[in-house]
């Protein structure tokens, strides 16, 4: 890889620190190639942002500033991206696996006939080329990806690496990018933040949630929620469940809902798919239950039951209100 | 109008997850299959769209002979024509490879709307519908959770992160890639599925779509190298026991933690 291209995106008024971890794996691959990083900032009025960026590790940073950058466009950015990626020459092109990235990333790899890889958790060079790593299955299993391209456009997992440190001398270059605000066939409209939910599970001590091996939503109400009063705890769902209709959003625990932190949290009947674990893993102690020793919940909690939940359940619930008197 | 719903067929999400011989990828022989689960959204947003009024719904899916069975029960929950991409020279294509053959079928279907999931259960890559917009030449959005049409817009509310969403004005033709959850699937009725046997089902091979050479295992750039069980951590400790000595042990674990 001579050049890597880091696409850096910008998050309330500021460089987001994924694009930090992005740059930390750009200075990686470039150490080991012999390579040179360079960075997109695009976005309205960024050049403070870019000059930040570019002595943090962002290296030499191209500037893209138009009014259709202010909020997150995929002609508008994927117009600035390829821009970018002809005035550095780039042959890896980094860009965060968020909400714009993950709708971005793919489009610009398209039109660049590039080699495309989303979600990486690990980045590692082998005979002078990249290989991927990243989860397949909804975390089940892992892949390992080679490419054999000219160019790869590779999307990476925020979080998946500490952020870079130290600086580096940086530059500023300002790119021309034509882009035609009445010729984009998508338009950005509004960003409506989340409705206040009648249920708050974050203050609660005790979390019984329940996933697709739930069964259906009647269960919830005999076998979770028993368990959930007995304990004075509050219930919980995955994102199947509310997905099927069984439970309303308010419940869903997971990237999508709510983050919580609980005492205790009993996951029955949840696989353990990474949105509904970055919800939950950092709970002081997590118990699973689910009838399949391989599902990834067993991986971040520290007691395990290997049993089918409608067995284990009830007695559970049953012990606790005999303990209670 | 018309609308062209691309279905991916996918492991059932029990099915064993037994790694085969190379190494490669899963055991796919003797398993269950299903329609992926963010595919039947995309689906049922399409035969709502047509319920409300005039609509073509074109299904189009790419895989062996076992994928037939998807499109029928599609056919079966109300899509009017499927389009059956199958080919041994397919076999090994990058979602790049995969873009290009669907684009190939929407360039002869010219639909107003392109229907998609956000991502398959098994690859989870995200990249196709992403990719057939750009190759189609239409504006896209993805994880859609909320689609509005009004002359000639789609209103999308897509999800992002903690819980907000973004809304965003497409101009059709375009392609919408919708997340789980956005509507509750129908299931095919014991009608559908009679009516189904009479609805047609192409099948297209690559030199149909004017793509030989270009798709499969030789024109991919990227390639799965092997899939692994990932590395276990500090795993939990696991209870053994008949149900009352786990529910015991529970408990003691419970009143340890001062909960009880």
């Amino acid at each position: 890889m001579s050049t890597v291209l880091i696409v850096a995106e910008i998050q309330n008024g500021a460089i987001r620190e994924s694009s930090y971890e992005l740059a930390a794996f750009a200075h990686k691959v470039a150490g080991e190639t012999g390579g040179s990083v360079k960075s997109l900032v695009a976005g309205q009025g960024v050049d403070g942002l870019a000059e930040e960026f570019s002595k943090k590790g962002g290296g030499e940073v191209y500037t893209a500033d138009h009014e259709t950058l202010a909020s997150y466009n995929a002609e508008a950015l994927g117009a600035a991206i390829r821009a970018a990626v002809d005035a550095s020459g780039a042959d890896l092109i980094l860009i965060s696996n968020t909400p714009s990235g993950w709708d971005v990333a793919p489009r610009v790899a398209a039109a660049l006939d590039a080699g495309f890889v989303s979600d990486c958790f690990a980045i590692d060079i082998d005979a002078g080329k990249p290989v991927f790593r990243r989860r397949v299955f909804n975390g089940k299993l892992d892949a390992t990806i080679s490419a054999d391209a000219e160019r790869i456009v590779a999307t990476v997992q925020p979080g998946a690496t500490a952020a870079h440190e130290g600086g580096g001398d940086g530059s500023l270059t300002k790119l021309d990018v034509a882009i035609d605000a009445g010729a984009l066939r998508s338009t950005f409209v509004e960003i409506k933040q989340s409705d206040a939910t009648g249920v708050d599970l974050t203050k609660a001590d005790v979390i019984i949630s329940g996933g697709r091996g739930v069964g259906d939503p009647e269960k919830f109400s005999e076998v979770i929620q028993p368990l959930a009063d007995a304990l004075g705890g509050a219930m919980g769902a995955s994102r199947p469940v509310v997905d099927a209709g069984w439970l309303p959003h308010e419940y869903q625990i997971g990237s999508s809902g709510q983050v919580v932190q609980p005492k205790l949290y009993i996951a029955c009947g949840i696989s353990g798919a990474i949105q509904h674990l970055v919800g939950m893993k950092t709970s002081n102690f997590i118990i699973a239950i689910n009838k399949d020793p391989d599902a990834p919940i067993f991986e971040v909690a520290d007691l395990g039951v290997v049993a089918d939940l409608f067995e284990i359940v009830p007695a559970l619930t049953q012990a606790v209100q005999k303990a209670k008197g | 109008m018309k609308i062209m719903v691309c279905l991916k067929q996918v492991p059932h999400q029990d099915a064993r997850l037994d790694i085969k011989g190379d190494g490669t990828w899963i055991q796919e022989d003797n398993i269950k299959f299903e329609i992926n689960s963010y595919d039947t959204y995309a689906l049922e947003e399409a035969l709502r769209i047509k319920d409300a009024g005039e609509a073509e719904v074109v299904v189009v899916s790419i895989g062996p002979d076992r994928v037939s069975q998807a499109l029928r029960t599609a056919l079966g929950m109300g899509a009017d024509r499927a389009v059956h991409i199958k080919d041994d020279e397919i076999e090994g294509s990058d979602a790049l490879g995969i873009a290009k053959l669907l684009a190939a079928v929407a360039k002869d279907e010219g639909p107003d709307l392109i229907l998609s999931g956000l991502m398959s259960d098994d690859g989870n890559f995200s990249a196709v519908p992403q990719m057939l917009a750009e190759l189609v030449g239409v504006p896209h959005t993805t994880a859609v959770v909320k689609a509005e049409r009004s002359n000639g817009t789609m209103r999308c509310d897509r999800e992002i992160e903690g819980g907000a969403r973004e809304v965003v004005d497409l101009q059709t033709p375009c392609l919408v890639a919708v997340q789980t959850g956005i509507n509750q699937v129908r299931y095919a009725s014991l009608k559908g599925i009679m009516a189904a046997k009479k609805k047609p089902c192409d099948v297209k091979s690559v030199g149909d779509l004017g793509l030989t050479g270009q798709v499969g295992a030789g024109a991919a750039k990227v390639t799965v190298e092997k899939i692994s069980q990932p590395p276990k951590g500090d795993r939990a400790e696991i209870l053994e026991g008949s149900t009352d000595e786990v529910a015991a042990s529970l408990l003691t674990k419970i009143k340890e933690l001062g909960l009880l």
